[in-house]
């Protein structure tokens, strides 16, 4: 963590919420602009190049105070119940209960108030006091169990299925509706700290590396702007699949397949970590997602060996099909993957 | 109320006060001989084959020692009414905790025959999971069983009454006969689970089974002891039409013991095998 | 409360020269005790030493956490016993960190100080009894806890997994537990909750015939003190729950070492079963530490306000309903495990109505001050301190109850920070509250308010510093149960570092209070608080004598409270 290269890093990451907010709308702009020739046929099938993060989105800030900005409807919805219901709701409460202790100590100690009364009782208040609550949390509960409602919306039929699996200590994802193949991803190695998993690189050794602890070797490539079925499950112990700016955590655990729908609203790089504890390297399984608008992510796809289109989307695949015959396997990709595997037998 | 103007350290309430004992303290080692030198025992670790039997004997020293010690307080008329009543409060607190524990062992239970497993090859979502090839015939031995135990209930309320009544022979075989029909369920539980076409081990249904059943037996084990102890103070003399709570407990925890069957006979054997071959 | 027994005054002198009633000989009074007293300052002594060693434990992990990266890991591990430790054992040294700061806070200081200790001293006190139902239990009680505490020193130092001692967090879920945890380090851990369990159920056998059954005469459950009323629906929860953690952890001793599947998917277990027993357990399990601390407050509050308690009916059958209510609730620890939509919907409504009966109390508790007289003695100021950590770790309770925004703060430090706000501001701020009320009564000597006021604002600093910004780390998603983080929360976990530091150094003043009152410390008398206090320890001396009320105390009907 001591890498000259991570401190630059840090160094953006610091930089004021606000001041991230601007730097996401930049990107998410430029993005546009490159989705807009990626969509020619002639899209590079088969190739993949991983994407710089924007420093702030989808991975921590520093010092911050909330929730990270939110980059699919749910979390959206989820946000704004935490800003507009849940904080407004503690804070008042927190804030009266302090004031009528405040209160209570400047207008009845003993100095103000020599002499106690003795009422025990008013039966009005009491019922205010326990009505009042009822009703906030009738308000709270309302938009709450909307919430949930929406959030385990069964994906659609014919939504692509990914497939994530938590290991000791790190995750698989496989692509069963791509040609079911699989992608091996592991935390990279901390600078100044013990190898973490063998043969894995330094983090900050590729350009696009994001911050350390959350970057990995092969991330989880998605389709950015489509419901995608996510299964999740595990291999030896439960972990949990976890991404703060998706609004997503879902546990895995073995001999369960848990479902949820994964939706990402803008390309990017967003960064999660397993939430369960799972053992000795709990802490060192992150997971790194990369939203690609489809194209993309059909081209990242077929840099796989038995990697498909399938029918999802029938033109694309007509399109990629030949394609993927000819397309070279991505350098960036290519690396790693056989010595994670190896890493996870360890 | 008013001054007593007596010796400080007179009692003027019926509470049973007692002296400084170490039988708590010799209990606990007991449980911490027994508890550690099971770990040694499943690790096969040094100690492993004699340390948890001699936590147990501990255990089992200091326990007599402790109820030998209530039995002579009840002597010592220590136990007033309000003392007895203290007793009853316990020991329906203490039935009470029991249930909650079986309460753990029918939850796994019906979690797994209710959702069986659809994952795991042993079982292949359907209960009696695929693993099983045959069950129990809940109507043969199990039927026997749930109406020797019922019996035992007639039985124990029979030396109750007998009891009340100062019938002393009645108690005794009222109790004998409890005591013997206990025993009898207890021998055809161990050969049913000698004789059982599943295992122990392996899948959820052996699992659940034997735990449950298991910790039933040993319940059905521990409330034959209390019988017993109460026919041999029976023989000795003890308890009067008025005053005989241990034998009120062993009744009560013996009641208990069966109405736990029962359930687990309509639950386990009876609901929890069907469609499953009888072997 | 009219519960005081004003001619009962009288009988005063007459304990004055039962304090040389025969007491045992140093071995028979403290290992053979069957002395309700003499039990409740063994459980505090012992709570205390707990309590320095889970606060050590957590020094320890505070000093990791301090910046990013492993600093300290392996020089713990070898502190351990273990010799050159490679990495994976290092890390499983946090995880055991975790897991005995955890397990020792909750079962062995919390638990014993506020039901071992003071409801040990206090409820017989309260209600007039002369010691506890059963006197000879009650001491197995004790013993056992100290087992259960010696078994979990043993986990330490045996194999677990990658390393040495129990790294399972003190949920001990499976399979993590089970498979993922060979060696005899987890059967150890299991054991100390067996033990200290069945002495906690033993505890609770003795709290409810003590109380339904000994009360004064006069003395019916209505006019019973609210600490009494505290520790007796404390005690049907630890009745009723803890029986369902011994078969959960039963479980797990068999699927460790006899072959069963209960949590094991490959022969159809489930280890979400494990979380259901264990929550159904858990969640009554943090009422259990708070709920007593309620009574506590209650107390103090009326005391210092010279005011009975306001709406005492109410008081009392709220923590009755947050009983009952908090035996239906405890799958919202589990929101992210894949439970169903409509399971999600119920327990969030469920748990939402908690904050019905406990705001009941806390406004209740306001009222008593409300028109009071009120004194700033330090207990009293602990207790205001109490209501405001306590609120504010409640409504982060309700804020985690909502199922679709636990989902994504859930096992952050978000939850960390909530649930120290409700224990290690809320149930031990009750317990140095309840510790300064009562510490002359017990001890005889008064302790120096100054130094106790020094320490509550200390703690109260100290405690918020280190945990207020524990809700930042966790909205911005940091995981809980990491040794190690990113750089972006580097800063947060510093200041919560450095509060540690000014807790720290409150409990140091702690100390010094205690050894200034028992060498320079003032006689304390029978009532020291004056009018305010009027339950009936206040009759006896300080300390009471060695058996009290060998004349029970008659309570007058009052007529009204
Ligand atoms: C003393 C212990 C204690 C107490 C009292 C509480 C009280 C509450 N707790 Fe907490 N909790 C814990 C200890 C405690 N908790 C622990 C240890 C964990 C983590 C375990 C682990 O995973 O390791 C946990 C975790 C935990 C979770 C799971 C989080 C997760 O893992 O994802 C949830 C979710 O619902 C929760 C909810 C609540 C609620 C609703 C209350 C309520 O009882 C709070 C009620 C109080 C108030 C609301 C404040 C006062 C009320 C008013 C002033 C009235 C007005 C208020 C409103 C209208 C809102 N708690
Ligand atoms: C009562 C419970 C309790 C208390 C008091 C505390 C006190 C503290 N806790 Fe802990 N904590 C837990 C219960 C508690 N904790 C639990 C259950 C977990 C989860 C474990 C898991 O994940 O499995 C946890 C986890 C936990 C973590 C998260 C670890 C992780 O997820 O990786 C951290 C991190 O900072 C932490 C820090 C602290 C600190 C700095 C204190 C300081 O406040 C400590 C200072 C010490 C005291 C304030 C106690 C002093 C008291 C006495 C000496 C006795 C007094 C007695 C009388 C007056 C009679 N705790
Ligand atoms: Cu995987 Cu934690
Ligand atoms: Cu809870």
């Amino acid at each position: 963590m001591k890498s000259g290269r991570f401190a630059s890093c840090v160094g953006h990451v610091a930089k004021a919420l606000g001041l991230s907010l601007a730097i996401a709308a930049a990107s998410a702009a430029a993005w546009a602009q490159e989705a807009a020739p990626a969509a020619a046929p002639a899209a590079a099938a088969g190739s993949y190049t991983p994407m710089k993060p924007t420093p702030g989105i989808g991975m921590p800030v520093d010092g911050g105070l909330g929730i990270q900005t939110q980059f699919s409807k749910i979390g959206e919805y989820g946000l704004w119940m935490h800003d507009v219901i849940l904080m407004p709701v503690m804070v008042i409460i927190s804030v009266f209960v302090l004031a009528l202790l405040l209160w209570v100590i400047v207008r009845y100690n003993k100095r103000a108030n020599p002499v106690a009364s003795k009422t025990s009782h008013n039966t009005l208040i009491e019922v205010v006091w326990t009505l009042l609550p009822v009703l906030i949390l009738v308000g709270i509960a309302i938009p709450s169990i909307d919430l949930i409602a929406k959030q385990y919306k069964p994906a659609p039929k014919g939504a692509l299925t990914i497939k994530a699996t938590g290991n000791q200590w790190f995750w698989t994802y496989s692509y069963p509706d791509n040609g079911d193949f699989e992608v091996v991803s592991n935390m990279l190695n901390l600078p100044g700290q013990p190898v973490v998993n063998n043969g894995v690189r330094d983090v900050g050794s590729k350009p696009w590396d994001g911050p350390s602890h959350l970057e990995v070797d092969n991330r989880m490539v998605v389709p950015v702007g489509e419901p995608i079925r996510l299964l999740v499950t595990a291999a030896d112990v439960i972990h949990s699949f976890a991404v703060p700016s998706l609004w997503m955590k879902l546990d895995g655990v073995p001999g369960r397949i848990n479902e949820k729908v994964l939706l990402v609203e803008k390309p990017g790089v967003y960064y999660g970590q397993c939430s369960e504890l799972c053992g000795a390297k709990h802490g060192y399984m992150p997971i790194a997602l990369e939203a690609l608008p489809r194209d993309k992510f059909n081209a990242w796809v077929l840099t796989h060996p038995g990697g498909a289109i399938d029918g999802q989307k029938p033109a694309a695949q007509a399109a990629a099909a030949p394609a993927a015959e000819a397309a070279p396997v991505g350098e960036a990709t290519g690396e790693g993957q056989g010595d994670a595997t190896a890493a996870a037998a360890e | 109320m008013g001054k007593q103007g007596t010796m400080a350290g007179t009692k003027n309430h019926d509470y049973h006060i007692l002296p400084p004992d170490i039988v708590p303290l010799a209990t606990t080692i007991g449980a911490f001989v027994f508890t550690s030198g099971m770990v040694l025992h499943m690790h096969d670790m040094a100690g492993g084959a004699f340390v948890p039997w001699l936590g147990m004997a501990i255990l089992l020293a200091s326990m007599f020692a402790w109820f030998s010690k209530i039995v002579k307080e009840a002597h010592a008329g220590d136990h007033t009414p309000v003392v007895q009543l203290h007793q009853r409060y316990g020991m329906i607190t203490f039935i009470a905790s029991e249930v909650m524990f079986f309460v753990g062992w029918f939850w796994a239970f019906f979690d797994f025959s209710l959702f069986p497993s659809t994952l795991s090859e042993a079982v292949g979502g359907q209960w009696p999971p695929k693993a099983i090839e045959a069950v129990m015939d809940p109507f043969a031995l199990p039927l026997l069983n749930t109406l020797i135990l019922l019996c035992s209930g007639t039985t124990v309320t029979w030396a109750h009454h007998s009891l009340i009544h100062g019938d002393r022979e009645g108690l005794k075989k009222g109790l004998w006969a409890t005591i013997l029909l206990g025993l009898l369920f207890s021998c055809i539980q161990a050969y049913e689970y000698i004789h059982a076409p599943f295992g122990f081990g392996q899948n959820t249904y052996g699992s659940a089974f034997y735990m449950a059943t298991g910790f039933h037996g040993f319940h059905v084990i521990v409330g034959t002891i209390m019988l017993i102890v109460c026919l041999k103070r029976t023989y000795n003399g003890d308890f009067t039409p008025r005053q005989h709570f241990g034998f009120e407990a062993a009744a009560w925890y013996w009641h208990f013991v069966d109405v736990v069957w029962l359930f687990l006979f309509a639950a386990i054997y009876i609901w929890g095998n069907w469609g499953g071959v009888i072997e | 409360m009219a519960t005081t027994a004003d001619h009962f005054q009288g009988h005063v002198d007459d304990h004055g020269h039962a304090d040389h009633d025969h007491k045992p000989a140093f071995f028979a009074r403290w290992f053979m005790s069957t002395n309700h007293k003499d039990i409740g300052t063994m459980y505090l002594i012992f709570a205390i030493f707990a309590g320095i060693i889970g606060g050590a434990f957590s020094g320890m992990m505070r000093i990791e956490l301090a910046e990013p990266g492993i600093q300290y890991l392996d020089t713990f591990a070898k502190w351990f016993g273990a010799v050159n430790p490679d990495f994976n054992s290092s890390l499983h040294v946090w995880n055991v960190l975790i897991t005995a700061h955890g397990l020792i806070m909750v079962f062995f200081m919390v638990m014993p100080a506020i039901i071992g200790g003071f409801g040990n001293w206090f409820v017989p006190l309260m209600i007039g009894a002369p010691d506890m139902a059963f006197p000879r239990m009650n001491n197995i009680s004790f013993w056992l806890t100290v087992a259960g505490f010696c078994s979990l020193l043993c986990s330490a130092f045996v194999p677990g997994g990658t390393g040495l001692g129990a790294g399972t967090g003190w949920t001990v879920y499976a399979p993590l537990s089970t498979t993922g945890s060979p060696g005899p380090a987890v059967d150890f851990g299991i054991f100390a909750l067996h033990l200290s369990g069945a002495g906690s159920i033993m505890g609770a056998i003795n709290f409810i015939t003590t109380i339904f059954n000994m009360r004064a005469p006069g003395m019916t459950m209505h006019k019973m003190p609210l600490f009494v009323w505290s520790v007796l629906v404390t005690a049907f929860l630890l009745l009723l729950s803890l029986p369902v953690l011994a078969a959960a952890i039963t479980m797990l001793l068999t699927d460790r070492n006899f072959g069963t599947t209960f949590f094991d998917p490959s022969g159809g277990g489930d280890p979400v079963l494990y979380q259901h027993l264990f929550w159904f357990f858990g969640h009554p399990e943090v009422y259990i530490m708070i709920l007593p601390g309620f009574g506590i407050v209650s107390q103090i509050i009326s005391t210092f306000s010279k005011k009975p308690v306001f709406g005492y009916l109410g008081m009392a059958y709220a923590m009755v309903a947050i009983g009952v209510v908090g035996f239906i609730v405890w799958a919202h620890h589990m929101y992210a495990t894949g439970m169903s939509v409509n399971t999600k919907m119920y327990f969030t409504a469920a748990t939402m109505v908690i904050a019905v009966p406990t705001g009941v109390k806390i406004f209740s508790w306001i009222a008593t001050m409300w028109g009071g007289s009120i004194e700033f003695k330090s207990p009293m100021v602990w207790a205001i301190g109490f209501i405001f950590l306590f609120t504010v770790g409640g409504v982060t309770g309700v804020y985690l109850a909502n199922g679709g925004i636990d989902d994504v703060v859930h096992d952050t430090y978000f939850v960390v920070a909530h649930f120290h706000y409700v224990l290690s501001l809320g149930a031990v701020t009750a317990l140095f509250a309840g510790f300064y009320y009562w510490f002359p009564k017990m001890s005889g000597r008064m302790h120096s308010e100054l130094l106790a006021h020094i320490h509550f604002w200390i703690f109260f600093v100290g405690v918020n510093m280190i945990f207020f910004p524990m809700h930042f780390l966790g909205l911005q998603g940091m995981p809980r149960r990491y040794p190690d983080y990113a750089e972006a929360y580097a800063h947060w976990n510093k200041v919560a570092t450095d509060g540690y530091m000014v807790m720290a150094f409150s409990l140091v003043i702690w100390f010094i209070n205690i050894i200034y009152a028992y060498t320079a410390g003032k006689k304390a008398e029978a009532n020291y608080w004056g009018e305010g206090a009027t339950t009936l320890e206040w009759t006896l001396s300080s300390p009471p004598p060695f058996h009290q009320f060998e004349t029970l105390p008659v309570i007058e009907d009052a007529g009204h409270h």
